[in-house]
């Protein structure tokens, strides 16, 4: 009996899971684009529904009626697997980020995690890699000279950004003395990681617009210079996979920096539940994304490269060096 | 001295990504300005000014009689021949127009013919919603241009979009002549 409540439970949160994720999209690219229309002084989506409010449901509608289409010479095989490739790994990585501590239903604790691995940090990071197998697979697979230019792009933007991510998340670590998230949030009880770690934060954070490929850091997909990218000739569903993919790690981004620095569901001052303000933190950096996104111009290419290996990997070494040295 | 002075202190703001946290503050301000764009189809729109030249009408004078006197010079004017008038004689001996046809399609709405007519009798109003999917619609003749809207007093305002101009239905704004649309545009 035990079993199957436990095994019941832990289905009902991986199901609860995906249907979030798989349904925030829809409200972030409205939200998007209301805040793209209203910084560039227009009003954004406004003929659908109140506000424009069900203008991600027509998208969604036109997307799936969309023609499906191959190009002629493509890998049919690796075109096809490209979208779940991208797709998958950020709603997996998921299944290790705790959302709160539990709550209690009907008298039973409910933890609001899936699974509270001990090495929760090093899974997040090797999943995550995985996705940028979709991109390259989906941009070669296309035959197509700008798709394979956007996935080169991506292939080397993915490598160099998250050799500065992974050193700089080690000063947390280090802090925490732990890789569990959950042991990682419960160590800022008292003050937030982003007070000892700012730098470790800024790196984070920067490194971390790049791994989600957005602006300043989409070379991927600019569309000023290569069509879509590397998703330039896909369509239909298969696209939309790959654009729910991109806001999964936006959103596995910010939930991942409110967690390592900025406390998790600690609250300050107001005394709000813990998942409120674990979902109000996570909210203002998706914001600071979109935000992003409407003020700074794409960087260059070899300036990514450039910000990438001799500003962020020294900052991330030192910080690492301060860290141990303040440990010490 | 200060120049040196004003080095540092920018290479100090690069250092803390001034720059960067000018361009984001001005984004957020515009972020809750006003917004300059107006729900045209659905419903605003913008009214133009008095002297705006849009679609042509033909006036009548008091006895509701059509003021043209035939006289053509509109149609020599045109700079691109797209009036063609035929006079006739009327019952009370009075020289009109038997016909009277602007192909709105070639005209570039210059108002050469308002400023040429002798008689008061065309000139150009302010719709401006007469696109068509046909050019040959746009070939507008005498009965029709009577029936245009004239002339609005007011002008340079947001309206409702939806209102019958099709009509004699002239839109008046209640924003005063002169509206400064401008202002809109920058938060000052
Ligand atoms: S506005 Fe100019 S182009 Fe148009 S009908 Fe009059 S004279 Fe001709
Ligand atoms: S509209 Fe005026 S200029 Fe043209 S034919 Fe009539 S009276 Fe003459």
């Amino acid at each position: 009996m035990e079993l199957v409540v436990a095994l019941g439970l832990i289905v009902f949160k991986v199901a609860l899971l995906i249907a979030i994720l798989l349904l925030l999209p829809l409200p972030l690219t409205w939200l998007e684009r209301k805040i793209a229309g209203h910084v560039q002084q227009r009003m954004g989506p406004m003929r659908v529904g109140w506000h424009g409010l069900l203008q991600p449901v027509a998208d969604g509608v036109k997307l799936l009626t969309k023609e499906d289409h191959i190009p002629a010479e493509a890998d049919r095989f690796l075109f096809k697997l490209a979208p779940i490739l991208a797709l998958a790994p950020p709603f997996v990585v998921f299944v290790a980020v705790p959302f709160g501590e539990s709550v209690s239903v009907l008298g039973t604790e409910i933890t609001l995690y899936v699974s509270n691995m001990n090495v929760a940090l090093l899974f997040v990071f090797a999943v995550i890699g995985i996705e940028v197998y979709g991109v390259i697979f989906g941009g070669w697979a296309a035959n197509s000279k700008y798709a394979v230019l956007g996935s080169l792009r991506t292939c080397a933007q993915m490598i160099s950004y998250e050799i500065p991510m992974g050193f700089a998340v080690i000063g947390v670590v280090m802090l925490a003395q732990s890789m569990s998230l959950l042991d990682i949030v419960r160590a800022q009880a008292n003050v937030w990681n982003i007070v000892y770690q700012p730098v470790g934060f800024f790196v984070f954070f920067v490194a971390g617009l790049a791994e989600s490929q957005r602006i300043p850091f989409d070379l991927a997909e600019a569309e000023g210079d290569l069509g879509a990218g590397f998703h330039t000739e896909y369509s239909g569903i298969r696209f939309a996979f790959f654009m729910v993919s991109e806001y999964a790690i936006m959103l596995l981004t910010s939930v991942l920096a409110v967690i390592l620095f900025f406390g998790g569901w600690n609250g300050v001052l107001v005394p709000l539940p813990p998942l409120v303000w674990f979902v109000l933190k996570v909210a203002f950096f998706v914001y600071v994304f979109i935000w992003f996104r409407f003020t700074f111009p794409r960087y260059r290419y070899d300036q990514l490269m450039a910000i990438g290996w001799k500003v962020l990997l020294p900052l991330s070494m030192a910080n690492i060096i301060i860290t141990g040295v303040a440990f010490l | 001295m200060s120049r040196t002075l004003d080095r540092i202190g920018t290479w100090i703001g690069w250092a803390f990504f001034a720059d960067l946290a000018n361009g984001l503050a001005l984004t957020f301000g515009y972020m809750f300005s006003k917004s300059v764009t107006m729900q045209y189809p659905d419903k605003e729109k913008w009214l133009p000014y008095s002297r705006y030249r849009g679609h042509h009408f033909l006036k009548r004078d008091e006895e509701g009689e059509i003021k043209c006197v035939a006289c053509e010079l509109c149609a020599r004017i045109c700079p691109c021949y797209c009036i063609e008038v035929i006079p006739y004689e009327d019952e009370k001996g009075n020289r009109r127009p038997a016909k009277f046809e602007i192909d709105m399609a070639r005209c570039l709405f210059c108002g050469l013919c308002e400023d040429a007519c002798p008689a008061d009798a065309i000139a150009l109003g302010q719709q401006y919603e007469f696109s068509s999917f046909s050019s040959r619609d746009l070939v507008i003749g005498r009965d029709d241009l009577l029936g245009k809207p004239g002339k609005a007093m007011t002008g340079g305002g947001v309206v409702a979009a939806r209102l019958n101009t099709e009509q004699d239905v002239l839109v008046e704004t209640s924003e005063p002549q002169g509206y400064n649309w401008w202002r809109n545009i920058r938060r000052t």
